[in-house]
């Protein structure tokens, strides 16, 4: 089902349509992105165009008792007491109060049991799918949705993470490869956010539009030749990448935070991954299939955990309110998956600095939309939220079921030359079919 | 009543709790001790060891007081603080001071007048500055009705608060290290400022604040603040920060950093208790050893030197002087360990009584 540029004349049409639209929206500088399509037709392209996701990435591992597994009133319960939900019996912590009112929409996996018990290993596995195999490099998720479901003709990046500050987390050092791994550069994520803002996009003003493209066209035809010659991968990914930067050019305006509506802005919280959030339902609406939202690795708390998770799990709370609400209203959440989860749990006992530590063993996390039924608790832990005692789950299961509910093959076999036999899930590791639509 | 001038504490008793303690206090007649744990308030007899639990709040309570020789009073993170008879085992009031947490509490020294801080960092800005109040920060009441006097502003979280000995002045510090004090019969506000040193920002990991001020005492004059917590720290995950006093000075002119933890005196960790005596010319810092080789110090009121330490296997939540400072006890809780193969958890919170056993300097 691998979809690649087809450089037809239909995707050369609406490459310049859109071109033409984001000058026209750079140029007025609209408040909204909705100017940014000025051709209707593009923008109903980019909603009907398939499945997409957005992955809140909660780097670090938020605590499964002060989101979605509260165990009030019992040893390991913490501080924060429950709240009953939209779902008879379901209880969520009261930290989150907006997510308590859509339950019915989310879908809660409470009976996740993972090995990896290290923030590298549990990354590789809850990003990946499985747990690292050197020396190859399994795709990242967004990757391989990318790949599968994105349209490369786009000029919008098919891949985005959002993510404000380079020392923030594991991927700092990550290069194109260590995302996109065998399946080629050109599917790693176009790195925004913060820090991490996207420079010099602008066309210089001493170049007029026409001496543009006739550079372009002629470093296509060099580029293409020195490829040609030399068969050089190098050069095939340095054209991917000319390629994605030119595409990043045409739509720099959605990258810019400051263009977001202020009442939108205001309305998802203030904080970076708030904004971010709303700049990735942005990004879906505008044509991207993956956007992946982090910030740094805060959920790591060892120590000061109630302190840190009194401010974060409400932030989540509400964006995670205000996206599916959102793509509710927009009529694009049954085509959109919604991802809210870390590389593991924490702990059910409090460390000597009141913290919680890693804890694979029996933890929570949550998706709503995109061919995943709303309203579902599946599994559970017993009484203390040691174990879990019912329907267990693993990141294999894990990415059967998401790639199941986006209609992707999840036991398809990798076409690999020289490498050995790998398949998009491992094990045959079957989705949790209660989730699925 | 001790005269001399430098401490050599001995632990007379050790006694470990089911929970963690976050606060205690010694009855008038040093007969027992009441403790404000994870899950509930417990009454701790130092003769015998028995250890009773007199009741609940609805979260993990955070501090606790002596009101009289039978009346206790203890704030949680419920946002309640419940006065309780001791001696007729029955509940006398609650009152809900707090939406959010009663993250300390204090009791003036006239035992008339209580003070309890609140308030929930939530982001308020890009890089996480703290959102401004939802409800009043710093709240006095009448401690014999229960009845609120003031209701004052601060910038949430408040996490430490004091009365001054001379019962004139209360003061509130903040995660961002904001001081404000105020007058504590009229409630107005009559010196504020801001120190950057027990904040951090997270360059790496966790960009957004935490730390601030944990822990805040008078010295005995009323006329300078002693404010405890971390240095700041790159990864706020790691806890490593400089274990951290300041004493500030509450002069009519601005206020003025007199004085801090000496260069070389300090290891790593989050200091969260103070104790002031007004017959002694030390203090006491307590909390959690991150590096280093201690989790308790004296400190010369006057000079600032570290007179002596402690290393007590355990992070101290608080600590208070008793009997004009012949005695000084410590509370806090270690790590609550996995579930144990017949099930529950060890005990993990800890109360430890010592002498302050202090000496006259040799010439």
């Amino acid at each position: 089902m691998t979809k690649r540029g087809c450089g037809s004349p239909e995707h050369t049409l609406h490459r310049r349509l859109f071109l033409q639209g984001g000058m026209a929206a750079t140029a007025s500088s609209v408040a909204s992105f909705s100017g940014l399509f000025s051709i209707p037709a593009f923008a109903a392209n980019a909603k009907a165009s398939g499945k997409k996701v957005i992955l809140l990435w909660l780097c670090g591992a938020p605590s499964q008792f002060e989101t979605w597994d509260p165990k009030s009133g019992t040893e390991t319960g913490g501080p924060f007491r429950s709240i009953p939900t939209a779902l008879p019996g379901v209880h969520v912590s009261e930290l989150m109060p907006r997510c308590a009112t859509i339950m019915d929409k989310l879908a809660v996996i409470r009976s996740m049991k993972t090995g990896p018990s290290e923030h590298f290993q549990g990354i590789d596995a809850l990003t990946r799918g499985d747990t690292p195999r050197p020396p190859f490099t399994r795709p990242i998720l967004g990757s391989v949705i990318a790949e599968q479901l994105g349209d490369l003709d786009s000029p919008v990046p098919q891949f985005v993470l959002l993510d404000p500050c380079p020392e923030g987390n594991e991927f700092k050092s990550f290069k194109a490869g260590n995302w996109a791994g065998w399946l080629g550069a050109e599917y790693g994520p176009i790195r925004a956010g913060g820090d991490y803002s996207i420079p010099n996009l602008d066309k210089l003003e001493t170049i007029s539009d026409l001496d543009h493209e006739d550079r372009e066209t002629l470093r296509q035809f060099l580029s293409r030749k020195y490829e040609n010659d030399r068969r050089s991968e190098a050069a095939a990914s340095y054209n991917a990448a000319f390629n994605r930067v030119r595409g990043l050019m045409s739509c720099a305006p959605l990258f810019d935070l400051e263009q977001l509506p202020k009442a939108d802005r205001e309305r998802y919280g203030r904080g970076a991954f708030s904004q971010h959030a709303l700049q990735a339902r942005h990004l879906i609406e505008n044509g991207s299939t993956f956007v992946m939202v982090a910030n740094g690795m805060p959920w790591d708390n060892h120590v000061f955990q109630h302190e840190m998770h009194q401010m974060l799990v409400p932030e989540l709370d509400n964006v995670l309110y205000q996206l599916v609400t959102d793509l509710k209203d927009r009529d694009m959440l049954d085509d959109t998956l919604v991802i809210a989860m870390g590389e593991f749990g924490r702990t059910p006992w409090l460390n000597e600095a009141r913290g919680r530590d890693h804890y694979p063993n029996a933890w929570s996390l949550a998706m709503a939309g995109g061919g995943i039924r709303g309203g579902v608790v599946h599994g559970a832990t017993d009484s203390l939220g040691v174990e879990v005692v019912d329907g267990v789950a693993d990141h294999r299961n894990l990415f059967s079921t998401i790639f199941s509910a986006l209609g992707i093959d999840p036991h398809h076999e990798y076409e690999l030359p020289g490498l050995p036999t790998f398949h998009r899930v491992e094990g045959k590791a079957v989705a949790i079919k209660e989730l699925l639509v | 009543m001790v005269t001399m001038l430098t401490p050599k504490p001995k632990r007379i008793q050790e006694f470990k709790l089911p929970t963690g303690v976050l606060s205690a206090a010694l009855s008038e007649d040093q007969d027992c001790v009441a403790c404000a744990c994870i899950d509930g308030v417990y009454l701790l007899k130092l003769d015998s060891g028995e250890l009773k639990k007199l009741y609940q709040h609805g979260s993990y309570v955070s501090s606790i007081e002596w009101l009289s020789s039978e009346v206790i009073v203890s704030a949680g993170y419920d946002g309640d603080l419940c006065w309780f008879d001791v001696t007729k085992q029955e509940e006398i009031r609650r009152v809900h001071a707090h939406q959010f947490w009663s993250w300390d509490m204090a009791l003036s020294s006239d035992r008339k007048r209580i003070a309890t801080v609140t308030g929930q960092y939530i982001a308020g800005g890009y890089k996480y500055e703290p959102q401004s109040e939802r409800e009043p920060s710093l709240c006095i009441l009448d401690a014999i009705s229960g009845k609120k006097l003031h209701e004052l502003p601060h910038v949430p979280s408040v996490q430490a608060v004091a009365i001054s000995p001379d019962n004139r002045l209360v003061s509130a510090a903040n995660l961002m290290g904001e001081v404000r004090v105020y007058e504590l019969g009229s409630g107005e506000l009559v010196k504020q400022w801001t120190t950057s040193d027990f904040t951090s920002w997270g360059i790496i990991k966790s960009h957004s604040y935490l730390g601030g001020v944990f822990s805040m005492r008078f010295t005995p004059e009323s006329d300078a603040v002693l404010l405890a917590g971390m240095g700041p720290m790159r990864d706020p995950m790691a806890g490593n920060g400089k274990q951290l006093w300041q004493k500030w000075s509450l002069s009519p002119e601005s206020p003025e950093l007199l004085d801090q933890t000496h260069e070389g005196q300090a290891g790593e960790g989050l200091m969260e208790a103070l104790a002031v005596e007004a017959s002694l010319p030390f203090f006491v810092m307590g909390g959690r050893l991150r590096g280093g080789d201690w989790n308790a110090a004296f400190f010369d009121l006057a000079s600032g030197d570290r007179l002596t330490t402690l290393k007590t296997g355990y992070r101290i939540t608080d600590a208070r002087f008793h009997r004009g400072g012949d005695h000084f006890l410590l509370a806090g809780a270690t790590s609550q360990g996995g579930l144990k193969k017949q099930g529950g958890f060890r005990d993990y919170g800890r109360v430890e009584l010592y002498e302050t056993v202090a000496e006259e300097p040799k010439e």
